[in-house]
């Protein structure tokens, strides 16, 4: 036996590179579905566990999956607002403890996640570097925001305009970086986290400014009447917030008008979850959604897509198989001659049989091996290639 | 999926730490001003470490902590408000709102507009800033149990197995409160309409409850009024002949000397916002319960 594996790996070695190629094709084809399907695995993981750990979802009357999308993984769709008004509504339900979410706007390419400190609770996320937001203005970064800009506690982070030509848009906020959190292999490394009011901030709905009842400048004051002084545009706000101009900060209007993009709904129990769902269910404004089963539709939608992919792998490994078996099959007539020459020597057919599967199987074993390699990288980066490329 | 939904809920309990507090774990309880402390130890009682971090000499409202007294709240297990716009600082911070109780919540419908401060709004079309709302509403006590009612409400949420303890300690502080409320009525009743000063324009939620008539004055116990303030005054009791002025602390004795020239009394009503240096909240009101019957009668014989 030993003799026929002898035999077969030095007739692998002189013909290397057709080897190298029959071993190529079998390792490709059998790694592409495995490997799509743990990535397929990992990915619904991710995208059920962050789902499955959300109870219930509220947004704007719409898509749902934007909704879901925008608020557990600050995908760039911002869903129809809604305001506090919602968040004060489901206070009052007495069902249920909301948390706001407002992820509209961005900083250097990251989403800017307005939120209350609850939301670190609620994802179990510790911050690794310096401490919670404390004040208005103050951020804390994704492990991967920190790693990407190369920013630590104590730099600073602009926001972003909504867009190029707003020329008449607010001023980006110049928000101070306080703490880093720890990676949590989730969307929440790739946020910017800042207070709720902040995040109003940067829309310039919560502003400060020079008190405005006290400055001479006539081309700073459109108007003075019954109490009330109208400022022009020239009116300068401040672009960062400082311990020293922070009291000037304010707000205009009703502050239960202020927007949202969704709430994280807490129900106190599954009783009280059916109940606040059933409060919704003829609501002309609002939605509630139970994010796993949005997400188990996506994943339905993905997993109809990986169904014409395995199609199209099955046809293309039997085209391959079947291009293996005639490479085998055209090999064995080439080497003819060579086989003859061997039975003449004395070789049974069994031996020459043995010397010919020893080759076969010596391919599949090396082809087998570097699929096991190849699937145990992509298992271990699976997480990351996810994060990365699919969320 | 029945499972998978209640998995989530309790998911979300753990990690909101409602129930990471095994018995005997005291509750870290954090207030913005004195009544609520005070309402929250009397609550509470040994079973929470109650804090109230303000200064002593400071008044609340118009406190703002520095960035570890902020941490020392954001850390707490229960942070007590008094809401209607009370301590401007909570505006400008960021606390965990899930562990927070706004006390006055209950009856937001019932509170009241503060003096009125100049507005502003940018350009013709754009809002006005919010005017800042009355937020004594300690000084109703009825309102004050209301309050109390809410920490009672929340302590039981954090802590359902001594909801019973809370309840009665609730039971008991309420009707101490409700004994207050009867004990300044029947006072104020002796004469419900006779005019009355008062040296800050804080007691609009006890003018309400015993629809006092009362003007407010901008007067600070520890400063000389200005020749203006003294002016205005006179303006103002030709208008209102108050015989009394309420003071929120013992004013200076020069001052009361010349509000005496003007046939004023000075009487003392502290809304004991910040920790007394004697006594507690309860002996706070006792005294001004004897203050008010001492100005009352006294009135009456004017």
């Amino acid at each position: 036996m030993m003799e026929s594996l002898y035999i077969a790996w030095k007739y692998l070695l002189f013909y290397r590179w057709r080897s190298a190629t029959l071993m190529a094709a079998i390792t490709l084809i059998a790694v592409l579905p495995l490997a799509l399907q743990l990535l397929l695995n990992e990915s619904e993981r991710q995208l059920l566990s962050r789902a499955a750990s959300t109870p219930l979802m509220l947004g704007a009357k719409g898509s749902s999956l934007d909704l879901v999308l925008n608020s557990l993984y600050f995908d760039d769709e911002v869903p129809e607002l809604i305001s506090m008004q919602a968040d004060e509504a489901v206070i009052d339900t007495g069902l249920a403890a909301p948390i706001p979410i407002y992820a509209r706007f961005q900083a250097r390419g990251f989403p800017i996640v307005g939120t209350t400190l609850d939301y670190f609770d609620f994802r179990k996320l510790q911050v690794a570097q310096g401490r919670p937001m404390a004040m208005l203005g103050e951020s804390v970064i994704g492990s991967a925001v920190a790693q990407q800009l190369g920013l630590a506690p104590g730099d600073s982070l602009l926001s972003s305009p909504e867009t190029l030509f707003d020329l008449a848009g607010v001023y980006p906020l110049k928000m101070k970086v306080v703490g880093v959190l720890a990676p949590s292999h989730s969307a929440d490394d790739q946020a910017v986290f800042v207070d709720i009011k902040s995040a109003w901030v940067v829309q310039g709905l919560l502003h400060g400014h020079q008190d405005v009842t006290q400055i001479q400048d006539p081309s700073l004051v459109m108007g003075r009447s019954d109490g009330n002084v109208v400022a022009t545009a020239k009116l300068v706000q401040f672009t960062e917030i400082t311990a020293a101009n922070v009291d000037t900060f304010h707000l205009h209007g009703d502050p239960s008008i202020y927007p949202l993009t969704a709430l994280i709904v807490l129900p106190h129990d599954a009783k009280s979850a059916a109940l606040l769902r059933g409060r919704y269910l003829e609501s002309p404004s609002y939605q509630i959604v139970r994010p796993e089963e949005v997400v188990d539709g996506l994943l339905q939608n993905i997993f109809r897509i990986k169904r014409v992919l395995d199609g199209v792998i099955l046809i293309v490994a039997s085209a391959t198989v079947l291009v293996i078996l005639l490479v085998f099959a055209l090999s064995l007539r080439l080497r003819q001659r060579e086989i003859n020459t061997i039975f003449k020597l004395g070789c049974s057919r069994l031996t020459i049989s043995r010397l010919i599967g020893a080759e076969i199987g010596m391919i599949v074993i090396v082809s087998s091996l570097l699929c096991t390699v190849v699937l145990t990288v992509v298992d271990a980066q699976s997480a990351e290639i996810v994060r990365r490329m699919i969320l | 999926m029945n499972y998978r939904l209640h998995t989530a809920v309790l998911l979300v309990v753990l990690c909101l730490g409602s129930f990471s507090l095994v018995a005997g774990e005291k509750l870290q309880v954090f207030s913005v001003n004195y009544p609520l402390h005070y309402f929250a130890q009397r609550i509470g009682g040994a079973h929470i470490e109650a804090h109230f971090p303000a200064p002593a000499a400071v008044d609340p409202a118009f406190w703002t902590p520095d960035i570890k007294t902020v941490g020392d709240y954001q850390r707490a297990d229960l942070i007590l408000l008094n809401g209607a716009n009370y301590s401007k600082w909570v505006a400008k911070v960021s606390l965990p709102r899930l562990r927070t109780v706004d006390t006055s919540r209950g009856f937001r419908d019932q509170l009241m507009k503060g003096a009125a401060t100049p507005t502003h709004s940018h350009g013709s079309t754009g809002e006005h800033a919010h005017q800042r709302a009355a937020f004594t509403t300690w000084l109703d006590p009825r309102l004050a149990a209301q309050q109390a009612k809410a920490i009672h409400e929340a302590l039981s949420r954090r802590r359902p197995d001594l909801r019973q303890t809370f309840l009665d300690n609730y039971t008991k502080l309420q009707a101490e409160l409700l004994e207050l409320d009867k004990a300044i009525e029947q006072i104020i009743a002796k004469r419900p309409h006779q005019p009355f000063l008062a040296s800050h324009p804080v007691y609009q939620y006890f003018i309400r409850r015993y629809n006092l008539n009362l003007q407010s004055v901008l007067w600070e116990p520890d400063a000389d009024p200005s020749e203006a303030d003294w002016r205005a005054l006179q303006k103002l009791t030709s208008e209102h002949p108050a015989r009394w002025m309420i003071w929120e602390a013992t004013p200076k004795q020069d001052t009361v000397q010349q509000l005496r020239l003007l046939a004023v009394n000075s009487v003392v009503f502290n809304p004991c916002a910040n920790r007394p240096e004697q006594g507690d909240y309860m002996t706070v009101m006792a005294d001004n319960l004897l203050n008010l019957e001492t100005a009352f009668p006294a009135f009456g014989i004017n």
